[in-house]
């Protein structure tokens, strides 16, 4: 390990490029206040601000989803207007999808991956400001809209061609949806490539693939897919982008074009993107259930390798979503086929789960009971997911609220019960308090209660033959009781996020504090201090087994020697290597903001300018050179910084 | 903190808990699956072959994955149970075991999950062959021969928005009511109707299906799966129905604003009843009385009594009970001509004008009469029909009123207010005036009318559509 860090190039003081003097903005050195968040290129800081944003949007959606449900409380309503409607259920799945979901996952891959494997910061600090930055302004073009004349983007998540065309949507919002998207995909992409390398090319020494922990194996099968799928639909969205402003004809009924091409290419993305949603929550259980019930995953390699399978065949059953369009009976009875086979490697993940709990000794923490709200709710999801693999039973349920419901299991019992066990789970580790154990049961029993209440009759509802996308519906369909149901329980379940959040407020400021380890966990990030110092390790640790803080636990006087070696080797190479903060990620941020809104409203100066901004900001930030300073710690583990090049 | 006392108690109360789980599935059983767009059958309602074949597939997934859920939740909540600390010194205790696994217990569950799936698999693959076409016409060529042997019946069926159009490919309607001098014959237009497609029974009917904007879903849940109707692509689906009857459909994709209230109907008959049905369709329309001479007096300028929908009616249906039974009883009572008296004559005359006088014909057609569009739904015989504005209405005076009046509030969007056309120019402006762009014209906050339309004129339109059976 020493003779290691001696050939570190990079721990090498001489090796430093000095900062280019004359660039617009120095390097700041501010360590608080606005400047400080604005500029930071800190894995962690960056990782809260991710989950803030998230967290709003998260609750935006969630309004969005109870006007929605208010709308359907009783047959023929005209509490919002058909178009308002429509905006509202475009904006709900779009924003839960790319606003909250995706980025609160990125936020746990922020906070957590580099802990995980033993780093400093992610390989490209200052490529994951920009990615954090090119996320915010996604999501601004993403929902300015509601602000505007041309109103929030109306037609659908999905929006599938020609609806998205020029002669179906003349005004904007059809452009600040795919300029938004195609935005945020930039985030995603850059994104994932700063992890897909920080994963391969950080883990601390001995950290071999097979004792990585499998949240961070999960971060790197998403971050992949993330790569692969993107491009689908970057693809797709130029092409509708360059029907509507420069009248190619490649979804243009009157020109020949072929709408259905839209949704290969929106599902070929938009089925792994299922994925890129539900393997991080896979991650997070398979660390809080082990934590839980203090002992390893039941079968690791397997679980790993059933992450990479579902990865892998994600790719294949992107059809499923398109049964009724009419594939041929080859094509249809194919990817039938790969969606059954696609539930072989998700069950063996809950077999494993299950095999897990087995023989511990299970400590009902909260986040424990949403981990074994997720499975019993993924379950439910998944199984009817089988039911919809055969699709001529799928022709009756495609389109109608039995959909909603499953993928409402999947993605709220699943995904977000997953995302709110890993806030509660976690949130010591970075803010050194608890999450309120009493109020954070009520609120995941009152969550729990109102999930299902809202979305099992919807199976029920689709299955007495409600559409979805139903702005109203007739009296004498038989649908009004269960939609008052619904929409009741809806308002159970906002209740419910609303105390958990409220809690986590509380908790920011009143909770109890604690040490490094408040649940006896397994992996390296409960192995140093909560909140972790900027430089996460005072020693880079050496791994020597899968639960690598476990291992350390139960081998003290070893790891303590080991430590000490590393310390003294580090600082007589220079000590601690941070990197410095830099404006630029956040000056390239801003020209993709000004550019997508000035392509969206058609207005070429601003869009051209927004670029040039964005090139400009991309060019300075690589001739400000990586900068950094040192950080010696003296024997009681007190930080001096030394800023000398 | 009793609160917290409760809590803490709460989860070694595992039964209850899963009580409370289980009260969801319950609420299933409380509500009947019997609407009329319900997927499975009812006694006033039964399936056809194609949906029967679906349901009985939903069932075998059905049953696989409950017992796959029974089996591996009480598995997990035994674990739960089992294995949960119950006490501070169970929480404190040593840790258990370290052990990663158990190889053979992965590989038994995994083969047993994949003999799961092929109990779905096969009747799945079964199913998709049987579904995509009618039986026995495997190429266009034998589909043709059979329609031809009167084994299968064809139709075309294009989605608007928001509307359906059938075409019957196999008749020919006639366009006058009397025959050509110079050659003796009728001459003969193509036989079109909309938003109720009539079909006969125990036939395979083969629809292909069209667009003429977006993508639209054609959907009888009774009958048959949807299969999506897109642009540029020529889809298709097979339906039967073995009784007569009354069945419910609906657009099932997101095609705009009005997607919600996209419906129609298919009415099966009997072959005898179909053959009667379709003699009387192919007529022109029914000219109850001539068209009125011009009223060069100004017409009284009654404002408009709308009945709002959202005034304490909310739980009134809007297109008849919902009930099949009670809708097909209706359906075939309106088939006959009600009586006229003078004053209704007068006003029906007086209908048929206006509707030529504010160019609805543009877009309309009244096959032997005015109208030439074909933009719009067929009007030749809407009188018969049960419903009007694509099956959101009852084809009743005061639903066609009410639809007349104000046909943005039930159909939003529509193009019969606004105009067809919406970037550049409007091709056919609708109720109102659009600007360059397309958009409303505005004054004064309000939309400048292209046509306006008293009380009074729409009680006269309302009359003369009620007559064309």
């Amino acid at each position: 390990m020493a003779e290691a860090l001696a050939k570190s190039d990079l721990l090498t003081k001489e090796q430093h490029a000095p900062a280019k003097a004359g660039l617009i903005f120095p390097r700041p050195t501010a360590k608080t206040g606005l400047v400080s968040w604005l500029t930071t290129v800190d894995h962690k800081r960056i990782g809260v601000l991710y989950a803030t944003f998230a967290i709003f949007f998260f609750l935006v959606g969630g309004v969005e989803a109870l006007l929605i449900r208010t709308q359907l409380l009783v047959p023929n309503n005209h509490f919002l207007g058909a178009h308002t409607y429509g905006e509202m259920f475009t904006m709900h799945g779009t924003t839960m999808i790319f606003l909250a979901v995706m980025p609160l996952n990125a936020a746990f891959f922020n906070l957590l991956v580099p802990l995980q494997i033993g780093a400093r910061d992610v390989a490209f600090p200052r490529l994951n400001a920009f990615s954090l930055w090119v996320f915010a302004a996604g999501a601004i073009i993403l929902n300015i809209g509601w602000l505007l004349p041309s109103g929030a983007p109306a037609a659908g998540w999905f929006g599938y061609a020609p609806l998205t065309s020029k002669l179906f949507t003349p005004d904007m919002s059809a452009d600040l949806w795919t300029l938004g998207l195609q935005v945020l995909g930039v985030s995603s992409i850059a994104a994932s490539l700063n992890f897909i390398v920080t994963i391969i090319n950080m883990r601390a020494p001995g950290l071999t693939m097979m004792r990585l922990p499998v949240f961070t194996w999960m971060a790197l099968f998403t971050s992949f897919l993330l790569v692969l799928a993107m491009p689908a639909i970057a693809i797709a969205l130029v092409e509708v982008m360059f029907d509507r402003h420069f009248g190619t004809h490649f979804f243009e009924v009157s020109g020949g074009g072929q709408p259905i091409l839209w949704q290969h290419l929106f599902w070929v993305f938009g089925h792994p993107e299922v994925y890129i949603l539900i393997l991080p929550p896979m991650g997070y259980i398979s660390e809080i259930l082990p934590t839980f019930s203090r002992k390893p995953l039941f079968g690791y390699p397997i679980v790993v390798f059933s992450g990479a399978t579902i990865g892998f065949i994600g790719f294949g059953v992107w059809s499923h979503h398109m049964f009724t369009t009419g594939l041929g009976a080859v094509a249809t009875a194919a990817f039938s086929l790969a969606t059954m086979a696609i539930a072989v490697p998700t069950g063996v993940k809950i077999f494993n789960w299950i095999g897990t709990l087995w023989g511990g000794h299970l400590q009902m923490r909260t986040p424990m009971l949403f981990s074994l709200g997720f499975i019993w709710m993924f379950m439910l999801g998944g199984f009817s997911g089988i039911m919809h693999s055969a699709a001529p039973a799928d022709a009756q349920q495609q389109d109608t609220y039995f959909i909603i419901a499953h993928f409402h299991y999947v993605l709220i019992g699943g995904a977000t019960f997953a995302l709110l066990a890993a806030i509660h789970f976690w949130f010591p580790k970075f803010f050194g308090r608890l999450v309120d154990e009493t109020w954070g049961k009520i609120s995941f029993w009152i969550i729990f209660a109102g999930f299902n209440g809202t979305f099992f009759p919807m199976h029920f509802l689709g299955l007495n033959g409600m559409p979805r996308r139903t702005w109203t519906y007739d009296a004498g369909m038989g649908w009004d009781g269960l939609n008052k149901f619904c929409t009741i329980s809806a308002y159970v379940l906002g209740l419910g996020i609303c105390i958990y959040f409220g809690t986590i407020i509380w908790s920011y400021f009143k909770g109890k504090k604690v040490g490094n380890d408040p649940w006896d966990g397994r992996t390296l990030e409960w192995s140093i201090p909560s909140p972790p110092p900027e430089y996460n390790f005072a020693a880079i640790p050496k791994v020597h087994a899968r639960d690598a803080w476990w291992y350390e636990k139960h081998h003290q006087e070893e790891i303590r020697k080991e430590k000490a070696e590393a310390i003294a080797a580090e600082s007589a190479h220079g000590g601690i290597h941070m990197p410095d903060a830099s404006w630029f990620p956040l000056v390239a941020g801003v020209g993709m903001l000004v550019g997508g809104l000035g392509f969206a409203a058609d207005h070429m100066p601003v869009a051209i300018g927004g670029l040039i901004v964005t090139f400009l900001g991309i060019y300075l930030w690589s001739l400000e050179g990586p900068g950094g300073y040192h950080i010696h710690l003296d024997k009681d583990g007190n930080a001096t910084e030394d800023h000398s090049h | 903190m009793r609160l917290s006392a409760l809590f803490r108690r709460l989860p070694r109360r595992w039964p209850a808990v899963l009580t409370a789980a289980a009260l969801p599935l319950l609420t299933g059983a409380l509500w009947q699956l019997d609407g009329p767009q319900s997927t499975f059958g009812a006694e006033n309602s039964p399936l056809g072959p194609v949906a029967q074949r679906q349901l009985t597939l939903f069932y075998y997934t059905l049953v696989v994955t409950t017992v796959l859920f029974v089996l591996v939740g009480a598995v997990l909540a035994y674990a739960t149970i089992k294995f949960k600390a119950r006490n501070a010194d169970d929480e404190h205790a040593e840790p258990p075991e370290q052990g990663h696994g158990n190889p053979f217990v992965e590989l038994g569950l995994t083969i047993g999950s994949i003999i799961c799936l092929v109990i779905i698999a096969v009747p799945t693959l079964s199913a998709i062959w049987y579904t995509y076409d009618v039986p026995g016409a495997d190429t266009p060529a034998k589909l043709e021969e059979m329609v031809k042997a009167g084994k299968a019946y064809e139709i075309t069926a294009t989605g608007y928005q928001w509307w359906f159009k059938f075409q019957y490919p196999s008749e020919r309607a006639f366009a006058t009511a009397t025959a050509d001098a110079r050659t003796g014959k009728r001459p003969e237009a193509e036989f079109v109707t909309a938003n109720e497609l009539v079909i006969p029974v125990g036939k395979p009917v083969h629809i292909n299906l069209r667009t003429d904007d977006v993508i639209h879903s054609f959907w009888v849940p009774k009958l048959a799966g949807k299969v999506d109707m897109i642009p540029n692509r020529a889809n298709h689906l097979w339906l039967q129905a073995d009784v007569p009857g009354y069945y419910y459909g609906q657009c099932a994709e997101y095609c705009g604003d009005s997607h919600s209230v996209m419906k129609f109907r298919v009415i099966a008959l009997e072959q005898k009843d179909f053959d009667t049905w379709l003699a009387k369709q192919k007529e022109p329309a029914r000219a109850a009385a001539p068209i009125a001479p011009a009223n060069t007096a100004p017409r009284a300028a009654a404002p408009l009594a709308l009945r709002n929908p959202d005034d304490g009616k909310k739980s009134v249906p809007l297109a008849g009970t919902g009930d099949p039974v009670v809708e097909f009883k209706k359906w075939q009572d309106r088939q006959a001509p009600a009586a006229e008296d003078a004053a209704k004559l007068a006003l029906i005359s007086a209908g048929r004008r206006l509707f030529n006088d504010n160019k609805c014909s543009a877009c309309h057609t009244v096959r032997g009469q005015e109208g030439v569009g074909v933009t719009a739904p067929d009007l030749t015989h809407i009188g018969s029909r049960s419903t009007i504005a694509a099956g959101l209405l009852e084809n009743d005076e005061a639903h066609l009123h009410d639809w007349l009046a104000d046909p943005d509030h039930w159909k939003p969007a529509n193009k019969m207010f606004h105009g067809i056309g919406r970037t550049g120019k409007i091709s056919m402006p609708g109720y109102i005036k659009p600007d360059d762009n397309g958009d409303p014209m505005m004054k004064d906050g309000q939309p400048v009318r292209n046509i306006s339309l008293s009380d009074a004129d729409v009680a006269a339109l309302t009359a003369y559509l009620q007559s064309l059976k």
